[in-house]
């Protein structure tokens, strides 16, 4: 069955399945008519430093992908749309067995102004060293992200996806292989399009994989900012952490679901999440639904956190008794909040540029 | 092991697991139907309104799909049609042991009710099957305006209280088993505790169904007036057989302003029991509502104790255990509401599984828009003792108030080799370290047991975990 055939067989998914609860899938798609499969456009992409220059080689994009993907889970609906809709615009981000360059590299998403799609399969090399950011910019009314593929055994990547787009619909879906000991730190950075739908996922299927999976959110004015996250243990002496801090302001709301699951037979496995909320106006809203399902006793440990509050009164008191107004104290308690996580990512370099990105949309937040 | 000897001498297998000759004065054919609603409702000579309310609850059942949450396999098992809704084994609820019926007396003397009755409760029920047997409560709480009846003789003798507060917490369309209890409720308790009046001992609700494919739907209202306080155990057993039985309650409590209701379960349905239960709460201004309930039986336990705190400063505390054992699925959690500002509450869970049991803990917890500096706190921590056994969290939490404080934590476990370690060094073997530790694992729920609780409790955790080692 084809992708587009799949998709139209699978039909309205329920409401009361919480991946859909709070974002319903006529919501982030395209026209609303679930129905419907409309033609999309084609982002333009492109692999570059951070200085502009060409990439060393090592590391291309390739058109098309290969193999058949995997619908056995309940993102089938959205990767079988996503994929279908992405027919002209499939690509292979390619890294070679070995490849460390050093430094960041920037895979700049532009979907222009029009509704497009891109599918964009990773096959990172074995003992291949890369931090990655994928950025989205633009103005599209809507746009669409599937990421699969695999992170081969003993790769080091940090793969940071910075969401900057202007306005309308960004809907994402990763569904990533972890390799045995490879080590993967996924942050997500959000804090563009007025509505998010995000689906990620991460299967470690071979011993020893190790992930970090991070997230600052930063949401203004109406925007509805939906991830659903979920690690799946399938291995002895699995590793993972989630941590996902949200900053809302105005009448925003964020959502944040994680799924944890440790498979029968991932003996010393070690899992944890927590998801952090900081509300910052009277009207934002933020839920969270951090999930366990554990069928292995022999675990390190599994647990899950959420929090959820205002501003720290005393931290507040701490800044403006050293001379802070109340908005560099309260901008700066939410820089230091979304930088926790965002310092994670990746190494310095990677860090100060992401910091300088957000920078903008932190002081143009309306608290 | 001398201690759990002890354990198995006290206890016994699952040591409600007899079952009396079924000596039935009405037995209602099995299955359910629009004219077994209203004749359940005729029996008992209830009001108009009451029968209304049954068919009504009754076509919204009929209507109503099945959770699509939850263990659906398990669920679609349930054959509605081989239940027996309504069976009758006394003529009438008697005041004194003596007058209750030889067989059902003696279930009760096995099981200690009328021992613990002398002892330690301000009043007693007893339901068998479908009603009510015996009934008393002391004198001096009665002389105080306490009412403490089963439902039905609450509905007979109160009815403007009861038609004030029935489905006024879980309205019948809440749910399709709180639909299903509407409709062929029999039995429960009746409380109302007057402005004022503190109810220092507990009182004892004790449910029993002792025919096979017998569905049990009680009905339980609480009404605890302005100041007051009351402190309701309940606790349910049922044979072993090899056909599963059905428990579907609806137990709505309303605590008015500054009063105080604590509910305590020990639910140990024996292995074949679906258990589905609607617990709700409401709490006016300063008021307080505690649950405390322990899951230890049953095939399938869908229960999650709810408070909605409607009034400024409310309080709400749930307590709860599990244990699931092979065949086993405890589906519990906690649900609260903060409609209020100034609400606080606090959730703690603990579950252990073992011999492939499954254990899950689903929650939720909202804070509304206009509920300001509002506090809660929701733990959970979880054991898994063996392999194939299972646990899961699933919390929810949904706060739409900048102003609250939200706290979730949750942990999933096996025993550490560091404790068992520590304890065998002291001369304890491997079981009884075990036993120890998860009666410790236990011991936050324990200590706001009853004393006879507690120790049941802690001898029966001894008694799972036999065989638990090699």
């Amino acid at each position: 069955m084809d992708s587009a055939s799949r998709y139209i067989s699978l039909g309205k998914p329920n409401r009361a399945d919480h991946l859909w609860r709070y974002t319903s899938w006529k919501k982030v798609h395209p026209t609303g008519d679930i129905a419907e499969m409309p033609p999309l456009g084609q982002p333009e992409l492109s692999l570059g430093m951070m200085d502009g220059s060409e990439p060393p080689s090592g590391i291309r994009l390739e058109q098309g992908i290969e193999g058949d993907l995997d619908f056995s889970m309940d993102n089938a609906l959205t990767n079988a749309f996503l994929h279908a809709s992405a027919k002209s615009s499939q690509w292979t981000l390619v890294v070679d067995k070995g490849f460390a360059p050093g430094k960041p590299i920037i895979l700049e998403i532009r979907p222009g102004d029009s509704p497009s799609v891109a599918h964009i399969s990773l096959d990172i090399g074995e003992i291949s060293e890369i931090e990655l950011v994928t950025k989205i910019t633009g103005r599209s009314e809507w746009f669409g992200l599937l990421r699969t593929g695999q992170i081969r055994n003993g790769a080091i990547m940090n793969d940071v996806v910075l969401g900057l787009q202007e306005k309308g619909t960004l809907l994402r879906s990763d569904a990533i292989a972890i390799g045995r000991d490879a080590q993967v730190r996924a942050g997500t950075v959000s804090s563009g399009s007025e509505r998010t739908k995000a689906d990620l996922r991460y299967i470690m299927g071979d011993p020893g994989g190790n992930i970090r999976v991070l997230g600052s959110i930063l949401s203004a004015d109406s925007m509805h900012l939906d991830h659903h996250i979920e690690i799946h243990h399938e291995a002895p002496e699995t590793f993972s952490r989630l941590s996902w801090h949200s900053a809302c302001g105005g009448s925003s709301r964020t959502i944040g679901t994680g799924m944890l699951t440790i498979r029968k037979g991932s003996k010393g496995a070690d899992a944890a999440q927590i998801f952090h909320n900081l509300l910052l106006s009277e009207s934002a809203k933020a839920d969270s639904i951090p999930e366990l399902e554990v069928m292995e006793n022999d675990v390190v440990g599994c647990g899950h956190g959420t929090a959820n509050g205002p501003i720290d009164e005393d931290q507040m008191f701490y800044l403006k008794a050293r001379g802070f107004d109340e908005d560099s104290a309260k901008s700066s308690l939410i820089a230091a909040f979304l930088n926790s996580t965002l310092s994670e990512m990746g190494g310095t370099e990677l860090h100060e540029w992401l910091v300088s990105e957000l920078s903008l949309k932190l002081e143009a937040l309306d608290t | 092991m001398a201690e759990n000897n002890d354990a198995r001498e006290a206890v016994g297998e699952y040591k409600a697991g007899w079952h009396d000759p079924e000596n039935s004065t009405i037995r209602f054919d099995f299955g359910l139907s629009e004219e077994v609603v209203r004749e359940i409702s005729n029996l008992k000579n209830e009001p108009e309104w009451m029968t209304e309310i049954r068919v009504r609850a009754f076509k919204h059942f009929m209507k109503r799909p099945m959770p699509t949450w939850g263990n659906m396999s398990m669920l679609e098992e349930i054959d509605f049609d081989n239940i027996c809704y309504f069976l009758r084994s006394s003529d009438s609820t008697k005041n004194d042991w003596d007058d209750v019926p030889d067989d059902i007396r003696n279930t009760f003397e096995r099981l200690g009710i009328p021992e613990a009755e002398q002892k330690w409760l301000s009043g007693v029920t007893a339901q068998y099957e479908s009603e009510t047997v015996y009934h008393s409560i002391r004198e001096d709480l009665e002389k105080q305006g306490v009412i403490f009846l089963d439902m039905d003789s609450g509905l007979r003798e109160h009815p403007e209280i009861v038609k004030k507060w029935f489905c006024s917490v879980v309205p019948f369309a809440d749910n399709k088993f709180s639909a299903l209890n509407t409709a062929v409720w029999s039995g429960g308790s009746f409380i109302y505790v007057p402005e004022g009046v503190h109810v220092e001992m507990p009182v004892q609700a004790y449910f029993r169904i002792n025919a096979k494919n017998m569905g049990q739907f009680e009905r339980t209202l609480i009404i605890a007036d302005k100041g007051s306080s009351i402190h309701y155990v309940e606790g349910c057993t049922a044979p072993t057989y090899s056909t599963d039985s059905l428990h579907s309650a609806v137990v709505e409590l309303i605590a008015l302003p500054g009063s105080h209701i604590r509910y305590s379960t020990i639910q140990n349905w024996s292995s074949n029991v679906y258990n589905l239960v609607t617990k709700r709460g409401i709490a006016h201004e300063k008021a307080k509502i505690e649950w405390v309930d322990g899951n230890i039986g049953s095939k399938l336990t869908m229960k999650y104790p709810s408070v909605i705190l409607k009034g400024e400063g409310s309080h709400a505390e749930v307590i709860s255990v599990a244990y699931s054992g092979e065949g086993q699925h405890q589906d519990a959690g906690a649900k609260i509401h903060h409609l209020a500002s100034n609400t606080t509450s606090k959730i703690l869970s603990k579950s252990i599984s073992k011999n492939g049991g499954r254990g899950s803990y689903r929650g939720m917890v909202t804070v509304s828009p206009k509920a300001d500096n509002c506090k809660l706190n929701v733990v959970c921590d979880a054991l898994i003792l063996d392999e194939g056994s299972r646990s899961d969290t699933y919390p929810t939490m949904e706060v739409a108030n900048s102003t609250a404080r939200c706290e979730h934590e949750a942990s999933v476990s096996k025993v550490s080799d560091e404790q068992l370690f520590y304890l065998m060094s002291r001369g304890h073997s491997e079981e009884e370290s075990l036993a120890m530790i998860v009666n410790g694992f236990f011991e936050p729920f324990t200590r706001e047991l009853p004393m006879e609780y507690a120790v049941e409790l802690n001898q029966l955790m001894a008694l799972e975990m036999e065989g638990s080692i090699g």
